[in-house]
């Protein structure tokens, strides 16, 4: 028995030594976990403006999608009274609560990645991210710049408002004739609809997602024989699609830019701490556009973890 | 029958679907008799305790408690008429004390609507007068049973049952797993239980724990009762043949001195 | 010889006796483990984190309302195991009773009182229909309940979706208000206490003068009513020897006249209502209810039973012990974010934790059934 005490005792010892905590002076709360390829460009982008700025940072999530979990960590960053909080705002319903009692406490927040729509009304400075509507706009522009007159909009979750925003948006930038196609999340069934649709003489397609829906309507536009008679443009990335972009197959990628999404709000919190500056409104990360002409560095950076 | 008798086990048979588990097996017990049950596995040792204790229901016959003809629906029926069954398991839970033990299932209780109360005081203190009459001198009755030896559980698991009313105990096995001093503080009690009345049906492989307590024996084979013995007219060496079946231990002998000898001639 | 009459193993027994000593009684005891892992991981957190905020008030209270919730469904594991079963469905119900409670408010325009008793009612029929599959099959309750986690939170999802289109329903916290009942599950306590020691600068305040830390949230007095409760019927009910006896030796109780069947439904339906208790302060306390609400969270629970001192096997164990068990989770999942480990290590950490406390519970428990 004696040896397991000893055991436990040495544990807890080097735990402890390892292990300190100290003074931070922005904490972010996200939704998303370190360990998603896509948040971890968010997190790279918090670690480097922390050294960029010289100001100390700590990116915590919660375990899994759990909003009561991701309001229980909003609480524990404002017992640690830290000189900013960066949050993702996905629900502000669940979230509202805890964000009001950091502003309340004197600690500001800044939101980035979602909420374009709630932050304001939870007391919220700036939201560092990519609005759906203008993100949309700047799509169906670049459509219509290429010479798109009849497209069709992917949608492969109907009802959810982030996605009805983009093609709305999207039609509001094509001009020409815009109809919806809602699928369900399945890539399979969305190549098959989208192939059904390839007869009726569309010649652009914008899908919403990368890997979900953009890979298999590039699919169906391959099988067809289609390829460079409809112009194919998604939002988000895949390796998949960059390679496609990089091969001239795809028209665009729509980048939100999640590096900026984490560096952008630390940035802003390092110069309110020197100089209590804060902006307001939204900072639009994106969107930026991936295109046959720039997918090869787009791709070297993602294997960086930057894009 | 006579005034003594407390249970009557007449021409009981039980079936399970095809199979004779008992067929018109008689027993009666006496008080202050301790009926010896023997026979070799499958004789139907355990289908008629398990019916005499109210698990399983008779398919012909009857059983007479104290004179009156009873059905039991429940192994509680059997207990409520005084029937107790100590199984190989005794029921005991290792991990909690003693007095929950003895008092599981019949807990005093005091206070009175939704908040009457486990009397544990009065309870510690029954179990450990009860402990002290049977001579285990336990330290300390709220200390778990998992800290009693082999031989006290089985003479908690007795005390309880005699404590609680029983009239006919009924053992499984009771000093098998026992060492042999164990064994012999086991066997003193259920004899100075039996002294005080209660009829005792102690089942046993063992003839040499068996012939010294038991008043009677009753041997079954295949689910027939090969009869029932007084010790006067039943010697030891004779019993010890019954039990272990001496017509075939003496074929097999005949058999194997043959294969024996025909081994011999072929060498 | 001597004139009184020699009882049955007396003399054998006498070389063996020893005096045991108050203390051993208590360190036998269930608890310890539980009790001795929390002092040391509260040890632990106020040496590596105790000026980082996690044991301010508002801090405190965030840790103890984590702990209380996973309190509340803990002790009831904890009778249930020693009883003699497991509840994996306890998560899918606390997802089930938030979607009871929530759509009859928002989509039916019931009363919140009234949603709130229904759920309640669900979940005794939830109990119930688990209690009696378990003991009618003879089915492990492993695998019972574990069917009916995928039963509840499929019929939560396609309910849900059904009735409303989204997985998530949100709007309650506006119907909390003028509520009868509700306040019972949302309510903060003792908030002139806390008012009174922010204004002498213990707590720290708001900008707008008011305490940070409002008051003790209603999870953490219901955590600490249903441990006094528990405990309460285990150790001083008859109720709470037959629970015991059905864990430990279910057959054996029966014949000895224990209800075994009753005490295991009623086990059931203590789980499924723990975790409809659990339902009404997270979907008071969010303002919303979920599909995905309480995943996982029987796995937890009956860890924090496990580390309380409860016996996988049953027929041994503490609610008070599986309190501090749900204490220790609590502390530590949010104490490591006031850390500089990385939050993936948490699971690591967490799971030393939890097998630290389970073997120091065997040594206690083996300590208990071998000879002192």
């Amino acid at each position: 028995m004696r040896k397991i005490y000893l055991t436990v005792l040495a544990f807890l010892t080097w735990a402890m030594m390892s292990v300190a905590a100290f003074a931070v002076d922005v904490i972010v709360v996200s939704h998303g976990q370190a360990n998603d390829p896509f948040w971890s460009v968010a997190k790279n982008g918090v670690d480097s403006a922390c050294k960029d700025m010289n100001i100390t940072c700590k990116y915590t999530a919660p375990g899994t999608f759990d909003m009561v979990e991701m309001a229980k960590l909003i609480d524990n960053a404002v017992a640690q009274n830290p000189k900013g909080i960066v949050i993702t705002l996905p629900d502000a319903a669940a979230l509202g609560k805890s964000v009001k009692a950091a502003i309340a406490a004197g600690i500001p927040v800044i939101s980035m990645n979602s909420g374009s729509d709630d932050y304001a009304s939870l007391g919220i400075s700036v939201h560092v991210g990519q609005t759906e509507f203008e993100a949309g706009v700047g799509g169906g522009q670049k459509m219509k710049a290429a010479g798109g007159k009849k497209a069709l909009c992917v949608n492969h979750e109907v009802g959810n408002v982030a996605l009805d925003r983009r093609c709305a948006g999207f039609k509001k930038g094509f001009g020409g004739s815009v109809d919806i196609l809602g699928t369900s999340n399945d890539p399979t069934e969305i190549q098959k609809a989208v192939a059904a649709k390839l007869g009726a003489g569309y010649d652009t397609i914008l899908t919403l997602g990368a890997s979900l829906a953009g890979e298999p309507a590039l699919a169906a536009i391959e099988a067809a024989g289609k390829l460079g008679k409809v112009r194919l443009g998604t939002f988000d990335m895949s390796p998949n699609m960059l390679k496609a972009a990089a091969a001239g197959k795809v028209e665009f990628l729509i980048d939100q830019q999640q590096y900026l999404q984490g560096y952008l709000p630390i940035v802003i919190f390092a110069q309110y701490m020197r100089w209590g500056t804060m902006p307001a409104g939204v900072v639009m990360t994106g969107p930026g556009f991936v295109t046959p002409d720039n997918a090869s560095s787009v791709i070297k950076w993602a294997a960086q973890g930057y894009r | 029958m006579s005034e003594e008798t407390i249970v009557e086990f007449n021409q009981i048979s039980k079936f399970f679907g095809s199979v004779i588990a008992l067929q018109e097996v008689t027993m009666h017990i006496k008080k202050g008799e301790i009926m010896c049950l023997l026979g070799d596995n499958g004789a139907g040792k355990s289908t008629l305790i398990k019916t005499l204790s109210g698990v399983h229901k008779p398919d012909k016959g009857e059983i007479i408690v104290e004179g009156k003809k009873i059905i039991f629906d429940s192994p509680r029926d059997a207990l409520d008429m005084g029937i107790a069954t100590v199984y190989q398991d005794l029921a005991l839970v290792s991990l909690m004390s003693v007095t929950r033990n003895f008092f599981m299932g019949r807990e005093p209780i005091k206070g009175f609507g939704p908040f009457k109360t486990f009397d544990i005081e009065k309870a510690n203190s029954i179990a450990a007068e009860k402990m002290k009459q049977i001579g285990i001198d336990i330290r300390d009755v709220s200390q778990a049973v998992g800290t009693m030896s082999g031989g006290e559980r089985q003479c908690l698991a007795i005390s309880r049952a005699i404590y609680f009313g029983a009239k006919v105990l009924i053992l499984d096995e009771p000093t098998s797993a026992l060492g042999v001093h164990q064994a012999s503080v086991v066997l003193k009690y259920i004899v100075k239980a039996a002294s005080q009345g209660l009829g005792v049906i102690l089942i046993t492989h063992n003839v040499h724990h068996a012939y010294p307590v038991g008043n009677s024996f009753t041997i079954l084979s295949r689910g027939r009762s090969m009869g029932t013995y007084s010790k006067q007219k039943l010697s030891r060496e004779k019993l010890l043949n019954m039990m272990a079946g001496g017509e075939e231990l003496d074929k097999l002998e005949v058999e194997l001195k043959e294969i024996d000898r025909i081994g011999k001639k072929n060498n | 010889m001597s004139a009184k009459p020699q009882s049955i193993g007396e003399k054998s027994e006498d070389e063996r006796l020893r005096k045991v000593s108050k203390l051993k009684v208590i360190l036998n005891r269930p608890e310890l483990g539980a009790l001795g892992g929390s002092i040391l991981v509260f040890i632990f957190f106020g040496i590596i984190a105790g000026d980082s905020g996690m044991f301010s008030a508002y801090g405190t209270i965030n840790f103890l309302e984590v702990s209380a919730n996973l309190g509340i469904i803990a002790i009831a594991a904890a009778m249930l195991m020693i009883g003699g079963e497991f509840d994996l469905s306890v998560g899918s119900m606390i997802g089930f009773a938030g979607i009871c409670i929530a759509i009859p408010a928002i989509y039916w325009g019931w009363p919140l009182w009234s949603a709130i008793i229904f759920a309640f009612a669900i979940a005794v029929l939830v109990g119930y229909a688990n209690g009696l599959l378990v003991v009618r099959t003879g089915l492990p309750s492993f695998i019972v309940t574990l069917a009916m986690l995928f039963i509840l939170r499929g019929a939560t999802l396609a309910l849900t979706r059904l009735i409303t289109g989204r997985t998530q329903v949100p709007g309650l916290r506006v119907l909390i208000d003028n509520d009868p009942i509700a306040w019972i599950f949302s309510a903060d306590a003792f908030t002139g206490l806390f008012a009174w020691l922010g204004s002498l600068g213990l707590i720290t305040l708001r900008q707008d003068g008011t305490p940070l830390a409002i008051g003790v949230p209603a999870s953490v007095l219901w955590w600490i009513f249903l441990t006094i409760l528990a405990t309460w019927i285990l150790m001083k009910t008859r109720y709470g020897n037959w629970i015991f006896a059905s864990g430990g030796d279910k057959l054996g109780a029966r014949n000895l006249g224990v209800p075994v069947t009753r005490v295991k439904i009623s086990l059931f339906i203590g789980t499924a209502v723990a975790a409809t208790i659990y339902a009404c302060v997270q979907v008071l306390d969010v303002g919303s209810a979920d599909t995905m609400r309480g995943f996982l969270k029987e796995l937890e629970a009956i860890v924090a039973a496990v580390v309380g001192g409860c016996l996988l096997t049953g027929g041994y164990g503490s609610a008070i012990g599986a309190a501090f068990g749900a204490l220790i989770f609590g502390t530590v999942s949010m104490g490591i974010y006031y850390t500089d480990v990385d939050t993936d290590w948490f699971k690591v950490f967490l799971g030393m934790m939890m097998l630290i406390a389970v073997i120091f519970n065997n040594f206690i428990r083996r300590r208990v059934t071998e000879n002192k």
